[in-house]
């Protein structure tokens, strides 16, 4: 079973991404910051990091950047609910750069992109 | 004997003062004298005026008979020589033969014998002679002598009486017809009136049959006045025009003629020089003296005299009454001054009311041409075109028809009734367009030569046409500003000098307030612009405000959004198609989904998207958008019409100007839901500051409502039922981006035409290649922006 983290301080989000997630049959771990999320990916091998960018604590782009330098190999897909941050080329480093929303089809149709081999 | 003589003596005394007649008491005298000295006859030779002749006046046997009344030149026979002498003579005829010159005496007395004369004359003037005549040989003696030189004494005497009563009854007389000339020419100072009351005096004064009176200019030599009275013979001398001014050592001047007419009669003419103060000079002429027989007199001396008398008094009562006309004149003219003055001055009161030129112009030819004002049949005003150097017709009128007693300030307000066309009157400001260009270029006016069409411009040639114009050039700080030009062509009346005058001093204003007006509008364009830029910074500083919090709002909603709705969806999933739950839980994803929707809008229009700038080909752009809108536009029935240039490629976000498109497609169609034709043209087009691409875009939706059309490019003002009324503003804003602009044609009742137009050249300095800076990574995840 692939597992999957999903970092975003929101617990709504947090409730929805691993219901569906789960549901598409991934194991979902969960954490509420960037630093969480560090914690999550030392211990646990991951095939994929959901990251949300606006955290407390450490946001996604700082704990993209330090996930890459762990993990180059694994899959991050950041989920904001902001668009701007396109223009900043720390966040070109993720593999995928999704806004979003409550139809959750394009976010994971792209997890199945990333965990089809 | 003592005795005889004292009674002699009494007598003559008696004789001397009696209040008799001087003709009565002289005979008297002579009388007494024979009688008393016993002699055959006393006689008295009176000399005449001209002191040349000496003529029997009284004789001691009464009244001379005519053929009686012989004379002797001076100094000839007993009589003459005694005058001349003024000494006694005493002859005989018989002792010596009688000189020749002494047989006249025969015919008074054949049988005289003795001759003794005596001078008749006082201490400085000789009258005459006594003559005593006897037919006896007799001698004269010493008491006989003295007898006789007392009686020639009291002769003296009483001749003296006698000239001295004359003189003084003529003195009168003359002073009475003086009085009587003066109280005519003080009488009137009218001077046409006053000229005829000295004619018509001089010639009554004068008994002449006719008299005139004419002045001639001392410069020009022109007769200025001349008046007449009475019958000037046609046919008789007059004075001619070059009269003389000063007389010669005979004395003062004058002039005397005769000459006969066809009818054989002598007409004669007595002039004498009228002369004022050296300027003007004339002459005062009276012609034919009455004779009691109807015929004519030549005139006398004493005419003559009476004559420059009169001429004295006539010159000064002229110089008067020129004096009072002058200063009457003096008067008149300053009445018409004020009342031009006035008038200029409601002229520039009227100009203060405005500074608008077109209403200036209007005002300021009223001015001219109305009758209150300075009443020229026509005005024409041209200004000076800085960039083409030409004059160019500005507003030319005739005179506004309205009541002459409409008040000036109040007329100079109203409309032009009589506009005349001038404004394609062009003329290069060029001096070899004719005198009347030069003198605008020197900054002098200008008054034509009558009948000389050369004197206008090539351009006005055949344009206008008028006998006599005048012109008088704009200046403003030495710079020809522009010209009035004014006729009376209409009534065909002659340019008077002094509205010409009036017109000099208020062309001076209006060069002002017509440059005032050109500044003002200069000022006023530029405001314009400086309250749309900082309309247009306020706009921006609201959107940027606008932007900021719809920005955090939108993030704020959008988690709690993606919450509901993907819960809601996850409801869904769980609950039975036969539910009633699941149309609500559709409710809810339908509802967040809109939200979202909004969110984006709000998030693309406060800028939260990336720019993707590339050299683009505006009509690939439209064809891409147009097949967005593919369906509506089939939906709809709405025939779209292509008609594309070949444009230069544009620098711009292609993403971006795709939206723009789309957001115009979208309100056409929703103008055209009845079905219609949309119509896309691209062309280029030239603006000041550059080339732009343009397209635009054109429905047949029947046009935006003017109420709202002000507020079509408003952000959230919509006036669908659905939308975020975004649509305009974000193609506006996107297009501003790309420093172009949005235009709308609005026709009420066809429809609505939007023009895009993007500079090409301007802002393509930097090339980028492909299709912007950003990567292909980030490009592929634009789906969710």
């Amino acid at each position: 079973m692939k597992k999957i983290l999903v970092a975003d301080d929101e617990m709504s989000i947090r409730l929805l991404y691993s219901e569906e997630l789960k549901e598409e049959g991934y194991e979902v771990y969960l954490a509420s910051n960037g630093r969480e999320a560090l914690e999550v990916v030392d211990k646990i091998p991951l095939d994929l990091v959901i990251l949300d960018i606006k955290m407390p604590e450490m946001d996604g782009i700082e704990a993209l950047r330090q996930i890459k330098e762990r993990r180059p190999d694994l899959p991050v897909l950041l989920s904001t609910a902001y668009g701007e941050y396109r223009q900043d080329f720390a966040t070109w480093a993720s593999d995928e750069y999704l806004v979003k929303s409550s139809d959750l089809e394009d976010l994971k149709s792209a997890v199945k992109r990333y965990l089809q081999d | 004997m003592v005795a005889e003589r004292t009674a002699f003596l009494n007598q003559m005394v008696e004789v001397f003062t009696s209040t008799v007649s001087f003709g009565e008491r002289l005979n008297n005298m002579v009388h007494l004298l024979a009688r008393n000295l016993k002699v055959d006859l006393a006689l008295y030779f009176a000399l005449d005026k001209a002191k040349e002749t000496l003529f029997l006046n009284i004789s001691s046997q009464g009244p001379v008979p005519p053929h009686l009344r012989v004379e002797f030149p001076l100094g000839q026979g007993i009589v003459g020589e005694t005058a001349a002498t003024r000494k006694i003579k005493v002859v005989h005829r018989d002792h010596r033969p009688a000189p020749q010159t002494n047989a006249l005496l025969e015919k008074l007395h054949p049988a005289y014998h003795t001759l003794a004369c005596f001078p008749v004359a006082d201490d400085n003037f000789l009258y005459g002679v006594m003559l005593l005549m006897d037919r006896e040989d007799r001698s004269i003696t010493p008491t006989e002598r003295q007898s006789v030189q007392l009686v020639s004494l009291m002769l003296a005497g009483t001749l003296r009486q006698a000239i001295l009563q004359d003189e003084a009854k003529k003195r009168i007389a003359e002073l009475s017809v003086l009085f009587e000339v003066g109280k005519a020419l003080a009488s009137t100072v009218e001077l046409e009136e006053l000229l005829e009351r000295i004619v018509s005096t001089t010639a009554k004064v004068i008994t002449a049959r006719g008299a005139s009176l004419q002045i001639a200019d001392a410069v020009s030599g022109e007769v200025r006045v001349s008046s007449r009275y009475g019958r000037v013979p046609s046919g008789g001398p007059f004075p001619p025009p070059d009269f003389p001014v000063s007389g010669g050592p005979a004395g003062p001047a004058y002039f005397e003629a005769e000459a006969m007419d066809s009818q054989g009669r002598t007409h004669y003419c007595l002039a004498v020089p009228l002369i004022f103060k050296g300027q003007l000079r004339g002459a005062l002429g009276v012609y034919d003296k009455l004779a009691p027989d109807d015929g004519h007199l030549p005139f006398d001396p004493e005419n003559r005299q009476l004559l420059y008398t009169m001429a004295g008094l006539i010159v000064s009562a002229i110089e008067n009454a020129l004096t009072y006309q002058q200063v009457e004149e003096l008067a008149e003219k300053n009445q018409r001054m004020v009342k031009n003055l006035t008038v200029l001055q409601e002229i520039s009161q009227a100009l203060l009311t405005t500074v608008q030129a077109d209403k200036l112009l209007s005002i300021i030819l009223q001015g001219l041409t109305l009758e209150q004002g300075l009443g020229f049949d026509r005005a024409m005003v041209m200004l000076v075109d800085e960039a083409t150097q030409t004059l160019k017709g500005a507003k030319a009128a005739r005179r506004t028809p309205l009541p002459p007693d409409l008040p000036l300030p109040r007329a100079l307000l109203l409309p032009l009734a009589q506009e005349v066309p001038v404004a394609d009157w062009e003329v290069p400001l060029q001096a070899d367009e004719g005198p009347l260009v030069v003198a605008a270029l020197q900054k002098r006016p200008y008054l034509n030569q009558p009948g000389l069409d050369s004197d206008l411009p090539r351009a006005l040639r055949g344009r206008y046409t008028a006998s006599e114009f005048f012109m008088v050039p704009l200046v403003v700080k030495d710079r020809t500003t522009g010209l009035i030009l004014v006729d009376n062509q209409d009534s065909g009346r002659s340019l008077d000098p002094e509205p010409l005058d009036s017109l000099q001093m208020f062309a001076t204003e209006a060069a002002l307030v017509l440059e005032n007006a050109q500044l003002y509008s200069t000022i006023e364009a530029n405001n314009r612009e400086l309250l749309l830029i900082r309309e247009r910074m306020l706009e921006s500083d609201r959107l940027a405000a606008l932007s900021s919090l719809a920005s955090g709002m939108a993030h704020e909603i959008r988690n709690p959004l993606v919450s509901i709705g993907g819960f809601a969806r996850r409801i869904a999933k769980l609950v039975d198609e036969k539910s009633p739950l699941r149309g609500y839980v559709e409710v809810i994803q339908e509802e967040v989904t809109r939200l979202e929707k909004l969110l984006r809008e709000i998030l693309d229009f406060t800028g939260e998207n990336l720019s993707y700038y590339g050299d683009h080909d505006l009509g690939k752009i439209i064809e891409d958008t147009l097949i967005l809108v593919q369906r509506d536009l089939d939906a709809f029935k709405i025939k779209v019409v292509k008609d594309f240039s070949p444009l230069p490629r544009l620098h711009c976000d292609d993403r971006q100007m795709k939206q723009v498109f789309y957001n115009l497609f979208q309100n056409a169609i929703q103008a055209m839901h009845q079905g219609g034709v949309l119509t896309i043209r691209t062309y280029t087009m030239n603006k000041e500051d550059g080339v732009y691409a343009a397209a635009a875009i054109s429905d047949t939706g029947g046009g935006i409502p003017l109420e709202v059309l002000h507020n079509i490019f408003n952000p959230f003002f919509s006036t669908k039922d659905y939308g975020t009324g975004l649509g305009l503003a974000i193609a506006q804003r996107i297009v501003s981006r790309h420093y172009g602009q949005i235009e709308v044609n609005n026709e009420m009742g066809k429809g609505v035409t939007f023009i895009v137009s993007l500079p090409v050249a301007k802002y393509c300095l930097v090339k980028e290649e492909g299709q912007g800076a950003a990567p292909a990574a980030v490009l592929k995840a634009t789906k969710g922006g």
